[in-house]
């Protein structure tokens, strides 16, 4: 498993928000269920006092971390604001920060990511899914009751087609490691490099799906960076050219970053690249 | 959202970019009375935001006498499918040399990247794949406000003098206006001084509502009606209709249909949270796709309530078949509903994209 175990207490960002106050009681339930610390502190400026679903809300990052032991973030905070929680976490020392929130203006995510870096804490997102490890803990909205703990990692730029993928894993009686959305925005905190450098050094994790779109090059990248066994799959074969599909960061910009050479250059490199998602499961079976 | 040529160039000139003297018009009456501030000739270019458009018989240069008559032609072209509905006359330059500078979002760094090559126009796609270290790059750390001098020098090499306030200016558009692209080509010489005789700008579409642009560019009705419910649509030319949600589950449906040999009519992603409403109202809106004989909803989420979706695919209430493939909350609910009512619901994506090929055929 990468990035965070049961003993990560994590703080959420934006507590008091629809998407915050819904999606803090479904990560407690799962670390109640596997013995996990959770969400031990919500954070909403103004709104320090409240309580959501028995998870104390803290005014600051800082404020929280007086009270707390956490060493995580999950961002919840609507786009205007969601950067300046991300360096708020970074600058009270958070280690981790997963950002759920969509929308986020590129120019703030640079700056953020930068910031982040700077100070050495790690981002995840935006505009992801968040992380599980299946048996340890969840950061983040992927629905826990598609996973199941194994040895094969997943890497994704997207959301739902990351629940099909590990829906069709766990059906097939292939369990997780790790699963990790990375987000389906231009610029990311981690990018598929990143996140295949920490697969290859769990020891758990035998081989890793990924999953990218098109727009950019990060899947070619990723793939040439590792020496792990990797399946991917790529979506937007179809994707007309210079339309934005659904994410900010699919779309196919002069030539660049169509689906088709993104496979003949990842199977350039020797990589097994499936047609559809359902093939995935028997694929990947080769390698364990 | 890509900005005109022209919008751009009103841009440049407010933050103190040279660009050629011009004026922007939506009929060739319009242009009329501006035809003496030309010279013996102009130029004439048609404001559609596709590539090429010069190859594509999009740019025009004439006598200034002849010019009301060409832009009359012109207005009734369509370039590479796009149809003129505004020109950009502009004067003609004496060009010495041509230059191409751009600043992109780079995701690979994460950080604003700045190129500038020697050459520019339409050639520097040829320069860029055959002389790649032609074409100099530098990042910029997004938490400067100006690019360092030593910046400068590095891209610029010996014109940096020349260029250093043009690159300057381009990058506070770049920052203010939140563009994912700030693209002078070609960037000119010439006696007069140097000028952008081409602009372009992409400003992020996460950024619109704070520069206070509308995003209205959708291209069709529906597409415009999607916006209205805040689905992510795209028209495409096939007859599935396509319903699904999150970006990339919807992409790999579409290219699933294409696998099995079908072609989808739209990509629709309804977005997270997919309620009654929502879904009643995608449905109803690929339904309307003349072209659509049958329509695919593939809905999977932890947080998805399947009894809703279905009953919102219920009061839809469409003429075509419906295939539905469900995965979420109170699932086995949402598919007794649904097979009560002789719809069909499959258990995988495969099945479901197998079948909607299979009823067209």
């Amino acid at each position: 498993m990468i990035f965070a175990d049961r003993s990560t207490g994590v703080l959420v960002a934006g507590a008091t928000g629809n998407q915050g106050a819904f999606h803090i009681p479904l990560m407690n339930t799962y670390a109640r269920e596997v013995g996990g610390k959770g969400v031990v502190a919500g954070v909403t400026p103004g709104k320090g006092g409240q309580s959501i679903h028995g998870v104390p809300v803290y005014n600051s990052i800082r404020e929280a971390l007086r009270e707390h032991d956490a060493r995580a973030s999950v961002v919840f905070v609507p786009a205007g604001a969601a950067m300046d929680s991300v360096m708020e976490a970074a600058y009270a020392g958070l280690e981790l920060i997963v950002a759920i929130t969509e929308q986020i203006p590129v120019h703030d995510t640079m700056k953020a990511i930068e910031y982040a870096r700077l100070q050495g804490a790690t981002v995840i997102g935006p505009n992801c899914p968040g992380l599980i490890s299946p048996g340890e803990c969840k950061l983040g909205i992927i629905p826990s009751h598609l996973a199941t703990r194994g040895n094969v990692g997943v890497v994704s730029r997207s959301g739902t087609l990351t629940y099909e993928v590990i829906h069709e894993l766990t059906r097939a009686g292939i369990g997780q490691s790790t699963v990790v959305g990375i987000g389906g925005d231009p610029v990311i905190g981690q990018t598929f490099s990143d996140v295949l450098e920490r697969f290859g050094e769990d020891r758990e994790t035998k081989a890793v799906v990924l999953i990218g779109e098109v727009g950019g090059s990060l899947e070619e990248e990723g793939a040439a960076s590792t020496d792990l066994s990797l399946v991917a799959y790529i979506a937007g074969v179809t994707a007309p050219p210079e339309k934005r599909m659904g994410h900010a960061g699919a779309i196919i910009e002069g030539g660049e970053g169509d689906a088709r050479s993104k496979i003949r250059r990842l199977e350039g490199l020797g990589i097994t690249v499936a047609d559809r998602p359902g093939e995935i499961p028997d694929l990947i079976r080769g390698f364990l | 959202m890509r900005l005109s040529e022209h919008e751009a160039k009103e841009i440049f000139r407010a933050y103190g970019i040279p660009v050629p003297m011009g004026v922007a018009f939506r009929s060739p009456g319009e242009l009329e009375p501006h035809l003496g501030t030309f010279g013996d000739h102009l130029v004439l270019k048609a404001q559609v935001a596709v590539g090429g458009r010069g190859k594509a018989g999009g740019i025009v240069v004439t006598e200034t006498a002849r010019a009301i008559e060409q832009a009359g032609i012109l207005f009734a072209k369509e370039i590479r499918g796009v149809p003129v509905r505004e020109i950009l006359a502009e004067e003609c330059l004496d060009i010495e040399k041509e230059f191409f500078l751009s600043i992109a979002v780079d995701r690979s760094s994460r950080m604003p990247l700045l190129l500038f090559a020697e050459s520019g126009g339409v050639e520097i796609e040829a320069v860029a794949r055959e002389h790649p270290e032609a074409v100099r790059r530098m990042t910029v750390s997004p938490l400067l406000t100006d690019i360092p001098p030593f910046a400068l020098r590095d891209l610029l090499g010996g014109m940096v003098k020349d260029f250093a306030p043009v690159v300057n200016k381009l990058y506070r558009v770049f920052r203010e206006k939140d563009a994912v692209l700030a693209e002078i080509n070609p960037l000119v010489t010439t006696k007069k001084g140097i000028f952008a005789a081409d602009a372009k700008i992409i400003v992020d579409d996460s950024a619109l509502t704070r520069q206070g642009m509308r995003r209205g560019r959708a291209q069709t009705e529906r597409e415009q009606e999607a916006e209205t419910h805040g689905f992510s649509y795209v028209d495409l030319d096939g007859e599935i209709g396509v319903i699904g949600n999150g970006a990339g589950l919807t992409m790999a449906t579409i290219d699933l249909i294409a696998l099995y040999g079908g072609r989808a009519a739209n990509f629709l992603d309804v977005g997270g949270g997919a309620d009654r409403e929502r879904v009643k109202h995608a449905v109803k809106l690929v339904a309307s796709v003349p072209s659509v004989q049958v329509i695919l909803v593939n809905l999977l989420g932890g947080i998805t309530r399947c009894d809703e979706v279905a009953r919102g695919i219920l009061e839809a209430d469409v003429r075509q078949k419906v295939m539905v493939r469900l995965a979420g909350t109170n699932e086995e609910e949402g598919r007794r509903f649904l097979a009560s009512r002789s719809y069909t619901m499959f258990e995988t994506m495969d099945e479901a994209v197998k079948a909607a090929v299979e009823a067209i055929r």
